[in-house]
C-alpha cells in the first residue's frame, strides 16, 4: 500500500488525538490545532485527514452519544491505534537521530 | 426544558450537505458544523457566521467527503455515453456541425457586442453620485435649447426648498458662439497647448457633480479668483507626475494670469459634456463688467439642480411658471406663452441628455435613440435566425436517430433519459459556442469599435448581466432544441422501431415551415430596412444644401488680433485660391441667435440665426441671391452693420412684402439694432438636415466677429495648394498654429451616426441571409435524403431534371412569397416611421421591394438548386438497389 507513511499534517493531527485522547473529536481536534500551532486549519481539512489516518489503519473511531449543543447529532471519537503509535514512534526517533547528527557547526551558522 | 435554545444553521448549505456528503461521514460532519455554527453565532452577527458556515461546508467538497460518483455510478456512465455520442455525431457531420457552430458564434457575437453598445450608450452620467436626483434646465420653445440664464440655477436653489444644490456652467465661447479653444502656458518649462473644452463654473460645481478631486481643495478653488482647475491628464501635460497645485498658468498670452488651485480625475468618457479645465464665475465676477451675459436676459448658461431625493421632478417643474416671471421681467405675451405651457422650462433628468436630448447647443455630440433601437432589434433578429437554424436541423435530424433511440429503449432506457440525452448534446452545443464567442469577440472588439466608433471593451463583458444574458439564451436555445426531437423519438415503441417504422414520414414539417418563414421574414426587413436607410442617407449627402460644399478650406482665425483684412489678402494671392470671405460661423457648426422683427410690426418676433460675412461670401458658398444685393463694405451703412441680408425663410416667417429697404430691428442683449432690409438670399441648409432651414440674418460685425476664413480652392494640387495658404499665413501671422479642414468633412461629421448605422445595418443583414441561406441549406439536404427514391422513381417515369428541381424548389419558394407578404405591409410600416424623424426625408421607393423579394427568392432557389443537384444528376438505380 502506498498510504502508509505520514504527512506532516497528519501526523499533526494523530498528535493531538492523543493529546486529547479521549474525547477526540473533529471539532476540538481543530480547535487545539488552531490554539497550538496558531495555523488557520478549515474543519473539512481536519476531517480529510482523520480519515486518511482511519484509511491506513493509525487512528480507531466510534460513535458517541448525541448532545444537545450538535442539535442531537453523534460525534465521532478518535483513538491511536497500536499502529498509530508505531508510526508516531518512528518518526520521533528518525527526527531525533537526524537532528542529532546534524553537526554543531551547522546549528552555529544559523 | 432547561436547555438553552440552539441556533438552525443555513437549511440550504445543510441540504446541500446532505445532497453530495456521503451518508456514511455526513451525520458526524454536520454535527460538528452545527456545534461550530452555535459557538460562531455566540460571538459574531448571524451573517458572518452564517458566512463562515458556508465556507467550511463547501470546504468538505472534498474527494474524501464526496459521494462517491466515480467507475460505480450510473449517472456518469450515463453522461460519458452521452458525451461520447454527441462528440462522435458532431464529427460524423463536420460541416453541419460547424455551421451551427459559426452560426450560433455569430449569433452571440452579435448580441454581446450590442447589448454592451447599447449598455454603454445607456449609461452616459450614472457614474455621478445622486445621478437620479441631477437635472439640467432646458427651455423648450419653437426652437428648443440647453441654455438659461446664469442666475437661475442660485435663484431656484435660494427659492425652493426641494433643490439642496444647483450650478451654471458654461463652456468657453468664441465669438459667434463657436466652442473656443485657450492658449495655455506653462512659463518655467515653456510648455503651450491650444487647450479645448475649458468651462466657467459657479463654485458649488462639485456640490452637483462628483467628480473626484486629486490634488488641492477644489470647494476652495472655485471660490478663488484667477484660480483654475486641471484635470489628471491636463496636468500632466504641463507639469509632469508632480502636485501641480500652486504654479501658474498663462491665459492667452496674459502672463501667469491663473494659478492651479486643484486637479480632479480625468471626465469619465460616457459624460455628457467633458472639460479639460475650469475657471470659476468668481474670477469673471471680479472684473466688475457689467455683462448682460451675466443677467436674466441673456439664455446663455447651463444649468443644473441637484434635488432632494424622492422629489417629484415633473410636479416641480409646474412651480416654475408662477416663480420665474418675477425675475425674467418679460412682457405679458412672453409671460403668457411660459404660463400656458407654450413656452417652459425642462427639466432633463441627465442621464436621459445624452439619448434623448439632442436639442441645440449640446455640450457633446448626444447620440441617438432610435439608431439604438435599429440596433437591438437587428441583434435579436439574428439571434431568432440563428435559434431557429439550430432548432429546425436538431428537429430535421431526429428521424436520422430513430434506431439509436429504438435500440437504447430495448436495452431499458427511460423516457426521461432520452429527453436528457437531447438536452446534453443540445447544451453542449451551444456551450461551446458561448466559450468560442467569447474567443471571437476578443479578436473582433477593434474592428467593431471601428466599425460602430464605439468605445465598448470585451473586458466588459465579464459583468454578471451581460454573462447571465447569454447563458440564459444558450440554454433557452438548447432545451427548445431538444424538446421536439425527445419527445417525437418517445412517442414510438421500441419494438415498433426495430421492426423497420417508416422513417421517411419526418414529423414537425409545418412546425418547421412556419419557424423557416419567420427567419425569412426577419431577414427580409432586415435587408430591405437597410436598403431605405442607405437611400436615406445617401439622399441626405447627395442632397443640395443650398451652396456648394465641396473644395471650401476653412481655416481658423479667432486668434488672430491684427488686421483680418491684410490676412485675407494675403491669402487671396496663394496658388488655388479662387475667393476668400471671412464668416463668424461656417455651415454644419453651432449659430447664435437674437430675435428679430419688422419695424412696423414690432409684436411678430422671430428668433433669427446670425452670421457675420463680408464682401464674398456669396461667390464662395455660391449662394443664390433671391433679391436685392449682398453686403458691401464701401456701402457706410453696410459697414456700420445697420444693412441686414435675411434668408427666405425669414421673410416668410416675418411676413414681409417686398422685403428690400424695409425697417428691420435686432435684438441683441437687449441692445437694440436698427437697420434697413438690403438683400434676401435662397435658404441654404445651415444646419444638418435633421432639422429645417430656419431664419437668418447675416450682417457685417461692427468690431470683432470673424472666427473663420474660407477659401474656395481649385481641387487640382490641394497639396500644395495648403501649403500655399499656410505660408501666406504665416507671413502675416507668425506666432500662429495654422489649423484647417474641409467644409464637406465637417458636414459629413453630422452624419456620424447614420454612416455608422448604415454600415452596422448592412454588415447585420448580410449575415442574417447568410444565415438563413444556411439553414434553408441545411434542411433541404435533410429532405431530399429521404426522398432520393421518390425522385429516382420520378426519374424512371420520366421526369426531366427541371421538373424535379421546380418540385423541390416550389415548397420553399411558397413560404418566401409567404413571407414577402408578411414582410413587405411591417417593413412599410416601421421605415416609415422612421423616415418620419427626418426633416428631409426620401419617399419610400416600391423598387427596394422588388429588388429584396428578387434577391431573397434568388438566393433560396440557387441555395435549393445547388444542394439538389447531385441527387437530380445520379443515376435512380443507385437509390433504389439500396437495402
Amino acid at each position: 500500500m502506498k498510504g502508509t507513511q505520514l504527512g506532516e499534517f497528519e501526523e499533526l493531527v494523530l498528535l493531538v488525538v492523543g493529546v486529547l485522547f479521549p474525547e477526540a473529536y473533529g471539532l476540538n481536534i481543530r480547535e487545539e490545532i488552531i490554539n497550538q500551532t496558531k495555523r488557520k486549519v478549515a474543519i473539512g481539512a481536519v476531517h480529510s485527514a482523520l480519515s486518511r489516518l482511519e484509511e491506513k489503519g493509525f487512528l480507531e473511531s466510534e460513535l458517541a452519544e448525541g448532545t444537545h449543543e450538535r442539535g442531537g447529532r453523534r460525534k465521532r471519537l478518535f483513538k491511536i491505534t497500536a499502529s498509530g503509535k508505531q508510526a508516531l514512534e518512528k518518526n520521533h526517533e528518525l527526527r531525533n537521530s537526524l537532528f542529532s547528527q546534524i553537526p554543531e557547526m551547522a546549528l552555529k551558522i544559523v | 426544558m432547561g436547555l438553552q435554545s440552539t441556533y438552525e444553521p443555513p437549511k440550504l448549505a445543510v441540504k446541500l450537505l446532505s445532497l453530495v456528503c456521503k451518508k456514511k461521514l455526513f451525520e458526524e460532519i454536520e454535527g460538528d458544523l452545527y456545534e461550530y455554527y452555535q459557538g460562531q453565532r455566540e460571538e459574531k452577527t448571524k451573517r458572518v457566521a452564517n458566512l463562515y458556515y458556508w465556507f467550511h461546508m463547501l470546504n468538505f467538497l472534498r474527494p474524501f467527503a464526496i459521494k462517491k460518483l466515480g467507475q460505480n455510478s450510473n449517472t456518469i456512465i450515463m453522461y460519458r455515453s452521452y458525451f461520447k455520442f454527441t462528440w462522435r455525431g458532431m464529427l460524423r457531420q463536420k460541416l453541419q456541425t460547424s455551421f451551427h457552430l459559426l452560426g450560433l458564434i455569430m449569433a452571440f457575437c452579435v448580441c454581446g457586442f450590442i447589448y454592451s453598445h447599447i449598455k454603454y450608450e445607456s449609461s452616459y452620467d450614472s457614474f455621478l453620485d445622486n445621478a437620479d436626483d441631477i437635472y439640467r434646465v432646458a427651455w423648450m420653445n419653437q426652437n428648443p435649447q440647453t441654455r438659461t440664464p446664469h442666475p437661475m440655477a442660485q435663484a431656484l436653489a435660494d427659492d425652493f426648498p426641494e433643490v439642496i444644490d444647483a450650478v451654471s456652467i458654461s463652456p468657453i465661447y468664441g465669438s459667434g458662439l463657436t466652442k473656443a479653444t485657450v492658449l495655455l502656458k506653462n512659463e518655467k518649462n515653456n510648455i503651450t497647448f491650444d487647450e479645448p473644452n475649458g468651462y466657467f463654473v459657479d463654485s458649488t460645481f462639485f456640490d452637483v457633480f462628483s467628480f473626484k478631486p486629486i490634488h488641492g481643495n477644489v470647494k476652495e478653488a472655485l471660490q478663488t479668483t484667477w484660480g483654475i482647475i486641471l484635470t489628471k491628464s491636463v496636468a500632466e501635460k504641463y507639469f509632469g507626475e508632480a502636485n501641480p497645485v500652486g504654479e501658474r498658468l498663462t491665459f492667452n498670452g496674459m502672463e501667469d494670469m491663473l494659478e492651479v488651485a486643484a486637479v480632479v480625475e480625468d471626465t469619465p468618457k460616457n459624460s455628457h459634456f467633458r472639460f479639460n479645465f475650469l475657471i470659476s464665475y468668481v474670477s469673471l465676477k471680479s472684473l466688475q463688467f457689467n455683462d448682460p451675459w451675466m443677467s436674466w436676459d441673456d439664455f446663455g448658461h447651463f444649468n443644473y439642480l441637484k434635488l432632494a431625493p424622492g422629489t417629484d421632478a415633473k410636479a416641480f417643474e409646474a412651480k416654475i411658471p408662477d416663480w420665474a416671471p418675477k425675475y425674467l421681467g418679460w412682457d405679458e405675451e412672453n409671460v403668457e406663452a411660459l404660463k400656458t405651457g407654450e413656452n417652459k422650462f425642462e427639466l432633463q433628468p441627465i442621464q436621459s441628455i445624452h439619448l434623448h436630448s439632442n436639442i441645440r447647443w449640446e455640450l457633446e455630440a448626444n447620440g441617438s435613440y432610435s439608431y439604438l433601437l435599429i440596433y437591438g432589434i437587428s441583434a435579436l433578429f439574428i439571434l431568432l435566425i440563428s435559434i431557429i437554424n439550430f432548432v429546425n436541423l436538431n428537429t430535421a435530424k431526429a428521424a436520422q436517430r430513430l434506431k439509436e433511440v429504438g435500440v437504447k429503449k430495448t436495452l431499458g432506457a427511460y423516457k426521461s433519459q432520452v429527453v436528457s440525452q437531447f438536452i446534453f448534446e443540445a447544451l453542449f452545443t451551444t456551450f461551446l459556442a458561448l466559450a468560442l464567442s467569447f474567443v471571437a469577440m476578443y479578436m473582433l472588439e477593434t474592428p467593431f469599435n471601428q466599425l460602430v466608433n464605439g468605445n465598448i471593451s470585451v473586458a466588459d463583458l465579464y459583468q454578471t448581466d451581460v454573462i447571465l444574458v447569454l447563458l440564459s439564451i444558450a440554454i433557452v436555445t438548447a432545451f427548445v432544441s431538444a424538446i421536439y426531437p425527445s419527445l417525437y423519438l418517445n412517442s414510438f415503441e421500441a419494438g415498433q422501431i426495430l421492426k423497420g417504422l417508416k422513417t421517411t414520414k419526418l414529423g414537425g414539417s409545418s412546425v418547421r415551415n412556419g419557424l423557416l418563414a419567420i427567419q425569412f421574414v426577419a431577414a427580409i426587413l432586415m435587408i430591405s430596412g437597410s436598403i431605405i436607410i442607405k437611400n436615406q442617407i445617401s439622399f441626405l449627402k447627395n442632397k443640395d444644401l443650398g451652396f456648394k460644399q465641396e473644395n471650401l478650406l476653412v481655416v481658423e482665425v479667432d486668434d488672430f488680433q491684427g488686421d483680418l483684412e491684410v490676412m485675407k489678402t494675403s491669402i487671396q494671392k496663394s496658388a488655388g485660391v479662387l475667393d476668400v470671405s471671412l464668416v463668424s460661423n461656417v455651415p454644419g457648426g453651432q449659430f447664435n441667435q437674437h430675435p428679430i422683427y419688422a419695424a412696423n410690426n414690432p409684436s411678430l418676433r422671430v428668433d433669427a440665426a446670425e452670421m457675420f460675412i463680408d464682401n464674398d461670401l456669396a461667390t464662395t458658398l455660391s449662394l443664390n441671391i433671391e433679391a436685392g444685393r449682398m453686403l458691401n463694405k464701401e456701402f457706410s451703412a453696410d459697414s456700420s452693420g445697420t444693412a441686414f441680408v435675411l434668408n427666405e425663410t425669414a421673410i416668410r416667417e416675418l411676413s414681409l412684402e417686398d422685403p428690400i429697404g424695409k425697417q428691420l430691428n435686432w435684438v441683441n442683449n437687449e441692445q437694440l439694432v436698427k437697420g434697413t432690409i438690403v438683400g434676401v438670399v435662397k435658404d441654404f441648409n445651415y444646419n444638418s438636415l435633421h432639422v429645417p432651414v430656419r431664419p437668418m440674418i447675416m450682417m457685417v460685425p461692427t468690431s470683432f466677429g470673424y472666427n473663420y476664413l474660407v477659401a474656395k480652392v481649385s481641387p487640382a494640387n490641394l497639396k500644395e495648394t495648403i501649403l500655399s495658404v499656410e505660408s501666406n499665413f504665416k507671413e502675416v501671422y507668425p506666432e500662429g498654429s495654422f489649423s484647417y479642414r474641409f467644409l464637406d468633412d465637417q458636414i459629413e461629421r453630422l452624419y456620424l451616426e447614420e454612416t455608422r448605422t448604415l454600415k452596422l445595418t448592412t454588415l447585420l443583414s448580410a449575415i442574417s441571409i447568410f444565415l438563413a441561406c444556411g439553414g434553408l441549406l441545411g434542411i433541404v439536404s435533410i429532405v431530399i435524403k429521404q426522398r432520393v427514391k421518390e425522385i429516382s422513381i420520378r426519374k424512371i417515369m420520366g421526369a426531366s431534371a427541371s421538373q424535379i428541381l421546380w418540385l423541390m424548389n416550389f415548397k420553399y419558394l411558397l413560404i418566401a412569397g409567404v413571407s414577402l407578404l408578411i414582410a413587405v405591409p411591417v417593413s412599410v410600416y416601421f421605415m416609415k416611421d422612421w423616415l418620419s424623424n427626418f426633416t428631409y426625408q426620401i419617399g419610400i421607393d416600391p423598387l427596394t421591394y422588388v429588388l429584396t423579394a428578387i434577391a431573397v427568392l434568388l438566393l433560396i432557389g440557387f441555395t435549393i438548386t445547388l444542394i439538389s443537384m447531385k441527387t437530380v444528376k445520379s443515376n435512380p438505380v443507385n437509390a433504389l438497389r439500396s437495402e
